[in-house]
C-alpha cells in the first residue's frame, strides 16, 4: 500500500498546497491573502521536485517499480516526465492569474468602501481549483485505472469548468462557462460510456489487464465501440473534430489567462489520456506497427480533420483570442500525428510518442507567451471597475514599438507556434514530421506540412500587427496590467521559447526515456482468454524500464 | 539543441536504413570509412612531390589571409561605431603592411631557402563528407589550407605589397568620403584582399573558387562604390554577371576535376594526373580520356571571365567607375590575373589537353589586339588603360598559350607595378582636375607645380607600358613573351599579332602622355567641381553640383581664374614615387638567378614549370620556360635566333609607336583639344568610329545577348504573373474558402455544437463500421 | 441516431449470453437486456440534450447518460463476477453529484444574468 503512495507524493503535495491556500485565501488581511499565488507556486515547485524522484527520502516509485496490478506499466517512464512537465509549466501559468479574480472587490476593500466578506471573496476558491486541476493533471499521468482515470479527468476538469465562469464578470464569460460546462458533461458521458464498454469487453479496469485482454483476443466488437467511444469522448479534453466546437468560444470567452490555462491543462490530460487509452490497443497489431486499423483510421481521420479545420477557421478570425483557440485545436492536430505514428524505433525522432510528450512542453511554453501577453494588456474599465479584455488584433498595432518587450514576446512566440526555426515550436515539430514519416504515414505528413503553411496565414498576422503595422492613437487606450507577474510570466515564456531551442537536449532525453513503450513484446506469447483478471500478469515485468 | 537536431538526422536516416535491412552494416561501413580515410588522404598528400612537413612556421602564413580579414570585421565594427577619421585607412595600411612582411618571409622560407618545395600549411578542417560504400566511397575532402610554392609567393609578393601601396594612395584619394563610405571602401579592401589570398594561396580548388567568388564579390562592391551614380551600379551589375559565366566554366571545371580525380587537393590531382602527363610526354595524347582534355577548357572559360578576355572582356573597361585606386588594385594588378594564376596553377592539366592553350594563346593574341585597337580611339584615359589592361592580359595568356610560362609570369609581375602606376597617376590626375579624364580636355599637367612627381610615375609607367627597349621592365617582359611566340614553329601568326599589338600600344600609350602630361599647359576641370576651399575638391561619383566654370586656355597657357588644380599631397606622391622606383628595380630580376631571370625562376619551381613535353617537342615546339632555349625544334625569326631578334625588334617597334605618338600628339600641338591625329581620321573613313565606339562589341552583345533574354524574360513575367500568381492565389483560397464553408458550424449555438458533436461521433463511428466491414 | 442504436447491438451481438452460474431468474433477464437498458438511456439522454433549450433540462440529460454508463457497469460487474463495476458506479454517481453542484450554481448564476434558461440565449460568441 505504501508503494501506492510513494507513486503519488506530487499530488499529495499539491493538495496540501491546496488545503492551505483554501484557508489562507479567506484571511481579513491582505498580505496574508495575498499569499495565495505564492503558497500555490511553493506547492507546484514542491511537487515538480518531488516528481523528479531526486529528493532523499521521497523515493518515487515509476509504474515499474510497484507490482503490476499497481502502476501502469506499458508507458512505465511516462510518470514523471508528465509531472514534472505539469508542474513547471503550471509555475509558468500561474504567474498569469494574478489579479484574474476578485480585483474589484480588492479595490473596493483597499479604498475602504467594503469591509472583507469571505462570501464574495472568491481568491481562496480560484487558487484551490487551479490547483485541484493541476492535481487531476497529474493523477492522469499516474493512472493505471479507468476509474483512476475517469476521476482524473473529471478533476481536471470540473474546476476549468468554474475558473472560466468566474473569471470575468463579462457575459461572454458566463456565455463560456454554460457552453464549456454542458459539451463538457456531454463529452464526459461519451467517453464514461466507453470506459463503462471497455470494462464490459474485458473484464477488467486495469489497463494493463485491458492491454493484455486486448492483445489475447484482438479488438472485439465491443471493446473496439468502448475504446472508439473513449478516445472521442476524451477528443473534447484536447479539442479534436469533432468535439472541438467550444473551443473558440470558450477561449474567447474566458480572461486570457484562464485560456492560457485552458489551452494547456485540459489538453495535457486529454493527450496522457490518449496515449494511455491507445497504448492499451497497442501500436503492434496492424500491419506493420501501428494501431489496430480501426482505431489507426480514426485517429488518422481526427488527426487530419482537427489540424485543418483549426487552421483554416483561424484564417478568418479577427480575434487573436479566437485565432490561438483555432490554432489550439490544430496543435491538437498535429500532435495526434505522433499519437498515430506510435512509438516507433524508440529513440528521439522516430517515437511519435516522444515526439507528442515533447510538443506538450513545447506548446505549453510558448502558447503561455501568447496568451500572457494578452493577459498583459488590458483596455478601459468597463462600469463594474472591470477592464476590458483585449482580443482584437487592432489592439496590438504596433504593439513592438509602443511595449516592445511584450511585442517582442508576442512575436517570438507567435512564430515559435508556426514553427520558424530556429525557435522552440520548430524543434518540436520536427519529431511529429520524422516520427510519422518512419512509421510510413506519409500521406498524413503532407497533411500535416499543408497544414503547417496554412498556419503561416494568421500567425504572420499577428506578427504583423505587432512588428510593422504603426500604433493606432484613436482607438481605445490599451495598457499594461498593473499585476508585474503577468508580463514576468509571458517574459519567461518567451524566454523558455529561446533558451530550451538552444538547451532543450536535456527535454528531448526525458521525452525519449518517457515515452517508452513497454507493449509490443510480451501479448503475443501469452494468448490468454479474455476476462480472467484473476491472474495478475506477473510475467510481465517490464524488463527495459529503469527505475525513475 | 541545434547541434542534437543535426545528431537526429543521421539517426533518423540510420533507422530507415535500418529498416530496409542494410541499415546497421551501412552505417557501421561509412562510420570506418570516414575514420579511416582521413588519415589515408592526408598521408597521401604528405607523400606527393616532398611536400615539407607543415611545422609551426608554416602556420605563420595564414595570417597572410588572415590580417585582411582581421582589418575587414574591425571596418565594418568602426563603420557600426560611425567612426569619422581616417583610422580605418591606417589599420588597413598597418595589416597589409604586416601581410606584406609576413609573405615576404614566406617567400624567403619556401622560394630561397626551400628552392620552390611546396608547403603545405594546414590551418583547420573546412569540409569533410563521405559517402557511399566499398568501392563507391567517395569523400570531399577540403581544408583551410595553403599551398605554398614560388608561383604563390610571385603572386602574394605584389598583391600584399601593392595592396599596401594603393591602401596608403587611397587614404588620401577616398579622403572627400572620410566616415561610413570610408569604412565600408576598406572594408570591402581588406575582405579582397583576403579572397585574393585564399584564390592563390588556397591548397585546393574549393579554396580558390572560395577565392574566386570573393573576389567577384569585392570587385561588385566596389565597382560600385558610388552607389547612387546609376553608371556605377549598371557597371557593378555587368561585372558581376559577366563574370557569372566564366564562374560558371570554373565551376564546372572544379567538379569535373572532383569527379575524374576524386580530389579537390592540387597535390591529389596532379598526382593522380601523373599517368596522363606520363603519356603526354611519350606523345601519346590520345590515351587522355576527353573528360580530362574538357576540365582545363572549362577552367579557361572561368579564367577568361575572371581576366576580361574575349569574349567576356566587356565588364573591365566599365568597371572604371570603381574608385581609382580599386581600378588599379583589383582591375589592373591583382585580381585580372587569378585567371593567368588559374591557368599557370592548373598548367600540368592545361598541358594534357590538345586545344586548351591553342584556344588560351589565340584568344589572348586577339583579346590583346582588339583591346590595344579600342585603346586607340578613346579619349578618356582611365578607359585607355583600362583597355591596355585588357590588352595586357591577353599577352599574359598568349605567353602561357605558346608555352611561356615563364615569360607570362614575369609580365603579370611587372605589369601589377607599372599599371597599377598608371593607374594611381591617372586617378591623381582625376582627383586634383574634379574628376576631369577626357584627354582633349587636359594638357601639359606635368608642367603645373606640384605635378612633377605625377608626372614622372606616368612617363615611368607609359615607358614600361610601350615596352621602350632596354631600361623598362616592361620590355624585357613583354620580350620573353614575344620571344616565345616567334620561337613556337606553330605561333607565329600570335607572334606577328603581338608585335603589331605592342607597337599599337606604344602608340596609344604615349598618346595619353602627350595629350596630357606634356604640351601647352590648359586644363578644364571636371563635371565634379565643389566648392573652392580645402575639400572643396570631388570627382568619382560625387553629384555634379552644377558644371563649374572651365579654366579656359586663354591664349593656349593660362589656367583658369576660378579652378586651381588640387596637387596631390605626400601619400600619393610618396606611393607613386615607390611604385616608379620599384618599376625600374624589376628590371633587375630579370638578369638575377637563372637564364631568364628571376621570375621565370619562381616559376620553374611551379606547378607552371613547362616540362618539355614529348607530344608538343615532337611536333617542334619549343621548351621555353626550361631554360633551354636553342634547343633543337627552335624556330628562327628570319634566320636569327627568335629571342635574340625580338630584343630588337620589339624594340624597334616600340619606339616607331612612341614616335607616331610624338609626331601626331606633341609635336606642334598648341591647344589641348586638337592635335595632327585628327587630320587623319578623315583618312581612315568610319574605321576609326567603330574602334571609338569599341567596335560596337556592347551593342552587339547586346543585340545578340540582352535583348532576347529581356524578350523572354518578359515572356516568364507574364507567365509568372498570369499562371504562376494566378495558382499560387487559388492555392491561398482554398483554406480560405473552406474556412468560410465551416464557419458556420461554429454559430455559437450550443445545440449545433451538441448535435455537431453527435453528428461527429456518429460519422466515425461509422467509417469505422465501414473499415472493419470492408 | 438510428446508427448509434444499430452500432451498438452489433457489437453486443458478439457477447455470450451469460455465464454458468447464474442465478435461476437471470436465466430470463440477461445481460443484454442491461446493456440495451442502458443504450436506450443513453440514446434519450443524448436526444434529450440536443432536442431541448431549457438548461436544466439538457443537464439532466447529461446526468441520464451518466446513469445509462451506471446501469451498465453494474449489469457487467455482475456478468464479470467482480465488484470492480459496482465501485466504478459509486464513484460516476459522485461525480455526477458533484457535476449536479456546479450545474445548479451555474444555473442559478445565469438566471440572475439574463432571467431566463434557454441555451440560445447564450450564442454572443460565435464564427
Amino acid at each position: 500500500m505504501m508503494e501506492r503512495v510513494t507513486y503519488l507524493y506530487p499530488e499529495i503535495a499539491l493538495f496540501i498546497t491546496t488545503c492551505i491556500v483554501m484557508i489562507v485565501g479567506l484571511s481579513r488581511e491582505l498580505k496574508h491573502r495575498k499569499l495565495c499565488a505564492p503558497i500555490s507556486g511553493l506547492g507546484l515547485l514542491a511537487a515538480g521536485v518531488l516528481a523528479t524522484g531526486l529528493v532523499p527520502g521521497f523515493h518515487v516509485a515509476t509504474g515499474a517499480e510497484v507490482d503490476p496490478t499497481a502502476g501502469q506499466i506499458l508507458l512505465p517512464n511516462l510518470v514523471p516526465y508528465a509531472k514534472v512537465l505539469v508542474a513547471g509549466v503550471g509555475i509558468l501559468l500561474l504567474l498569469l492569474q494574478a489579479g484574474t479574480v476578485d480585483r474589484v472587490e480588492e479595490a473596493r476593500i483597499a479604498s475602504g468602501r467594503a469591509a472583507f466578506n469571505p462570501l464574495r471573496s472568491n481568491r481562496a476558491e480560484y487558487y484551490a481549483f487551479f490547483l485541484f486541476s493541476l492535481t487531476g493533471l497529474m493523477l492522469c499521468a499516474s493512472a493505471d485505472d479507468l476509474i483512476w482515470l475517469f476521476l482524473a479527468l473529471e478533476l481536471t476538469s470540473l474546476p476549468t469548468y468554474i475558473m472560466v465562469t468566474m473569471s470575468t464578470s463579462r457575459h461572454s464569460s458566463q456565455e463560456a462557462g454554460v457552453k464549456y460546462f454542458f459539451l463538457g458533461a456531454l463529452g464526459a458521458a461519451v467517453f464514461l460510456y466507453g470506459f463503462t464498454l471497455l470494462y464490459g469487453a474485458t473484464g477488467s479496469t486495469n489497463l494493463n489487464q485491458i492491454h493484455h485482454a486486448i492483445a489475447a483476443g484482438g479488438l472485439s466488437g465491443l471493446s473496439l465501440a468502448g475504446m472508439l467511444l473513449a478516445l472521442l469522448g476524451v477528443c473534447f479534453k484536447i479539442a479534436a473534430v469533432p468535439m472541438h466546437f467550444y473551443t473558440a468560444d470558450v477561449y474567447q470567452g474566458a480572461a486570457s489567462s484562464v485560456s492560457a490555462f485552458l489551452a494547456f491543462v485540459p489538453k495535457t490530460a486529454g493527450f496522457i489520456a490518449i496515449l494511455l487509452l491507445a497504448s492499451c490497443a497497442g501500436w503492434t497489431h496492424g500491419a506493420g506497427d501501428s494501431l489496430p486499423d480501426a482505431l489507426r483510421t480514426v485517429l488518422w481521420v481526427i488527426a487530419a480533420l482537427t489540424m485543418t479545420v483549426g487552421n483554416v477557421l483561424a484564417i478568418w478570425q479577427n480575434s487573436v483570442k479566437r485565432i490561438l483557440a483555432y490554432s489550439s485545436i490544430a496543435h491538437s492536430g498535429y500532435m495526434l500525428v505522433g499519437v498515430v505514428a506510435g512509438p516507433g524505433g524508440g529513440t528521439f525522432a522516430t517515437s511519435g510518442i516522444a515526439a507528442v510528450l515533447f510538443y506538450l512542453l513545447c506548446y505549453g511554453v510558448m502558447n503561455i507567451g501568447t496568451f500572457g501577453v494578452l493577459a498583459c494588456l488590458e483596455g478601459r474599465a468597463g462600469a463594474d471597475g472591470e477592464p476590458a479584455e483585449i482580443e482584437s488584433l487592432d489592439d496590438l498595432r504596433g504593439l513592438c514599438q509602443r511595449h516592445p518587450v511584450l511585442g517582442w514576446t508576442m512575436v517570438i512566440c507567435t512564430l515559435s507556434l508556426l514553427g520558424l526555426p530556429p525557435l522552440l515550436g520548430f524543434f518540436g515539430k520536427v519529431p511529429l514530421f520524422t516520427s510519422a514519416i518512419s512509421a510510413g504515414e506519409i500521406p498524413l505528413v503532407v497533411v500535416l506540412g499543408l497544414n503547417s503553411a496554412i498556419a503561416a496565414f494568421y500567425y504572420l498576422r499577428i506578427v504583423g500587427s505587432c512588428l510593422l503595422e504603426k500604433p493606432e492613437t484613436t482607438t481605445g487606450i490599451v495598457r499594461v496590467t498593473p499585476f508585474g507577474s503577468r508580463p514576468a510570466g509571458a517574459l519567461a515564456s518567451a524566454a523558455g521559447v529561446i533558451v530550451l531551442a538552444i538547451f532543450g537536449n536535456g527535454f528531448m532525453a526525458a521525452s525519449e526515456k518517457a515515452a517508452a513503450y513497454d507493449g509490443g513484446h510480451v501479448e503475443k506469447k501469452e494468448p490468454r482468454a479474455a476476462g480472467v483478471p484473476e491472474t495478475a500478469p506477473q510475467a510481465l515485468g517490464p524488463a527495459k524500464a529503469e527505475g525513475h | 539543441m541545434v547541434a542534437d537536431m543535426l545528431a537526429w538526422v543521421p539517426s533518423f536516416a540510420g533507422s530507415v536504413a535500418a529498416m530496409a535491412q542494410h541499415g546497421a552494416e551501412a552505417v557501421r561501413g561509412a562510420a570506418q570509412e570516414a575514420a579511416s580515410h582521413g588519415p589515408a588522404v592526408e598521408a597521401a598528400g604528405a607523400g606527393v612531390g616532398g611536400i615539407a612537413l607543415p611545422g609551426m612556421g608554416s602556420k605563420l602564413y595564414g595570417l597572410i589571409p588572415l590580417l585582411p580579414l582581421l582589418g575587414c570585421a574591425v571596418c565594418g565594427l568602426l563603420a557600426a561605431l560611425k567612426v569619422k577619421s581616417k583610422l580605418p585607412a591606417w589599420m588597413t595600411v598597418v595589416l597589409l603592411g604586416a601581410s606584406f612582411i609576413l609573405t615576404a618571409v614566406m617567400f624567403n622560407d619556401v622560394s630561397v631557402k626551400g628552392h620552390g618545395a611546396p608547403v603545405v600549411s594546414h590551418l583547420f578542417e573546412w569540409i569533410r563528407v563521405h559517402w557511399g560504400m566499398g568501392e563507391r566511397a567517395t569523400s570531399l575532402v577540403a581544408n583551410f589550407a595553403f599551398y605554398i610554392d614560388s608561383l604563390t609567393c610571385l603572386w602574394m609578393l605584389f598583391v600584399t605589397g601593392l595592396g599596401t601601396l594603393i591602401a596608403l594612395y587611397a587614404s588620401e584619394y577616398m579622403s572627400h568620403d572620410v566616415g561610413a563610405g570610408y569604412c565600408r571602401f576598406f572594408a570591402a579592401f581588406n575582405l579582397f584582399v583576403f579572397s585574393m589570398a585564399c584564390l592563390v594561396m588556397g591548397d585546393n580548388l574549393l579554396l580558390l573558387y572560395l577565392g574566386w567568388e570573393g573576389v567577384g564579390l569585392c570587385s561588385y562592391l566596389l565597382i560600385g562604390y558610388f552607389y547612387k551614380k546609376p553608371s556605377a551600379v549598371a557597371a557593378a551589375k555587368k561585372a558581376f554577371i559577366v563574370n557569372r559565366i566564366g564562374d560558371l566554366g570554373l565551376a564546372l571545371g572544379v567538379m569535373l576535376a572532383f569527379v575524374h580525380f576524386g580530389s579537390l587537393e592540387y597535390s591529389v590531382i596532379f598526382e593522380k594526373a601523373g599517368p596522363y602527363i606520363a603519356a603526354m610526354k611519350a606523345g601519346r595524347l590520345e590515351e587522355i580520356p576527353a573528360i580530362v582534355q574538357l576540365i582545363p577548357v572549362l577552367l579557361m572559360v572561368g579564367a577568361f571571365g575572371k581576366s576580361a578576355q574575349l569574349p567576356l572582356y566587356v565588364w573591365l573597361p566599365d568597371a572604371m567607375e570603381g574608385p581609382t585606386p580599386v581600378s588599379a588594385l583589383i582591375h589592373a594588378a591583382t585580381m585580372v590575373t587569378a585567371g593567368v594564376y588559374l591557368v599557370a596553377r592548373a598548367y600540368p592539366l592545361f598541358l594534357l589537353s590538345e586545344i586548351a592553350l591553342p584556344i588560351v594563346a589565340w584568344t589572348g593574341a586577339l583579346t590583346a589586339l582588339l583591346a590595344a585597337t579600342i585603346g586607340m580611339a578613346q579619349f578618356d584615359i582611365k578607359r585607355i588603360m583600362a583597355y591596355s589592361t585588357v590588352s595586357q592580359l591577353g599577352y599574359m595568356f598568349a605567353g602561357l598559350g605558346v608555352l611561356t610560362s615563364a615569360g607570362a609570369g614575369f609580365h603579370v609581375f611587372t605589369h601589377a607595378f607599372f599599371k597599377a602606376m598608371l593607374f594611381l597617376s591617372c586617378g591623381a590626375v582625376m582627383h586634383g582636375f574634379a574628376g576631369q579624364l577626357d584627354l582633349r580636355k587636359l594638357s601639359g599637367v606635368g608642367k603645373v607645380p606640384g605635378w612633377r612627381i605625377v608626372s614622372m610615375a606616368m612617363l615611368v609607367g607609359c615607358l614600361n607600358l610601350a615596352g621602350f627597349p632596354v631600361i623598362t621592365a616592361g620590355y624585357w617582359s613583354k620580350d620573353m613573351i614575344l620571344g616565345g611566340a616567334f620561337a613556337n614553329p606553330h605561333m607565329q601568326a600570335i607572334g606577328w599579332i603581338l608585335l603589331v599589338t605592342a607597337g599599337l600600344t606604344a602608340y596609344y600609350t604615349f598618346r595619353v602622355y602627350f595629350r596630357v602630361f606634356a604640351g601647352p599647359v590648359e586644363y578644364e576641370p571636371g563635371d565634379e567641381l565643389h566648392a573652392h576651399g580645402d575639400d572643396g575638391h570631388g570627382h568619382d561619383g560625387h553629384a555634379p553640383e552644377g558644371r563649374a566654370t572651365t579654366g579656359h586656355a586663354s591664349e593656349g597657357h593660362a589656367t583658369s581664374e576660378h579652378f586651381h588644380p588640387h596637387a596631390p599631397g605626400w601619400a600619393i606622391n610618396t606611393v607613386l614615387a615607390v611604385l616608379a622606383v620599384s618599376a625600374f628595380a624589376v628590371i633587375g630580376l630579370r638578369f638575377i638567378g637563372g637564364h631568364e631571370g628571376w621570375a621565370a625562376d619562381m616559376v620553374e619551381q611551379s606547378t607552371a614549370r613547362y616540362e618539355g613535353a614529348a607530344a608538343y617537342e615532337m611536333a617542334g615546339g619549343h621548351a621555353a620556360g626550361s631554360g633551354h632555349a636553342g634547343a633543337s625544334g627552335h624556330a628562327l625569326f628570319f634566320g636569327f635566333d627568335a629571342h635574340k631578334a625580338m630584343m630588337v625588334v620589339s624594340g624597334i617597334v616600340g619606339l616607331i609607336g612612341i614616335a607616331a605618338a610624338f609626331y601626331l600628339h606633341y609635336a606642334g600641338r598648341t591647344t589641348a583639344a586638337r592635335a595632327k591625329a585628327d587630320a587623319l581620321l578623315p583618312a581612315m573613313g568610319p574605321v576609326a568610329g567603330w574602334a571609338q565606339h569599341k567596335w560596337y562589341v556592347d551593342e552587339l552583345y547586346d543585340f545578340l545577348i540582352v535583348k532576347p533574354l529581356w524578350v523572354l524574360s518578359n515572356i516568364f513575367h507574364l507567365i509568372d504573373k498570369l499562371l504562376v500568381d494566378g495558382l499560387v492565389n487559388v492555392l491561398g483560397w482554398i483554406p480560405r474558402a473552406m474556412g468560410g464553408v465551416l464557419r458556420p458550424s461554429q454559430s455559437g449555438l450550443l445545440h449545433n455544437y451538441a448535435v455537431g458533436m453527435a453528428g461527429g461521433i456518429a460519422l466515425l463511428l461509422l467509417i469505422v463500421v465501414l473499415v472493419t466491414r470492408s | 441516431m438510428a446508427g448509434l442504436v444499430e452500432m451498438v447491438s452489433v457489437c453486443f451481438g458478439g457477447v455470450a449470453l451469460a455465464q454458468t452460474g447464474y442465478p435461476a431468474e437471470m436465466h430470463r433477464l440477461t445481460l443484454d437486456h442491461y446493456m440495451v437498458v442502458s443504450a436506450v438511456m443513453f440514446a434519450i439522454g443524448l436526444i434529450g440534450f440536443l432536442t431541448r433549450r431549457n438548461l436544466i433540462i439538457m443537464f439532466l440529460c447529461t446526468e441520464l447518460m451518466f446513469q445509462a454508463s451506471g446501469i451498465a457497469l453494474v449489469a457487467l460487474g455482475r456478468y464479470h463476477l467482480d465488484f470492480t463495476g459496482q465501485t466504478f458506479v459509486i464513484f460516476v454517481l459522485t461525480v455526477a453529484a458533484a457535476e449536479a453542484a456546479m450545474a445548479l450554481a451555474l444555473v442559478v448564476l445565469l438566471f440572475r444574468r439574463r432571467e431566463s434558461l434557454d441555451a440560445e440565449e447564450w450564442s454572443e460568441l460565435n464564427g
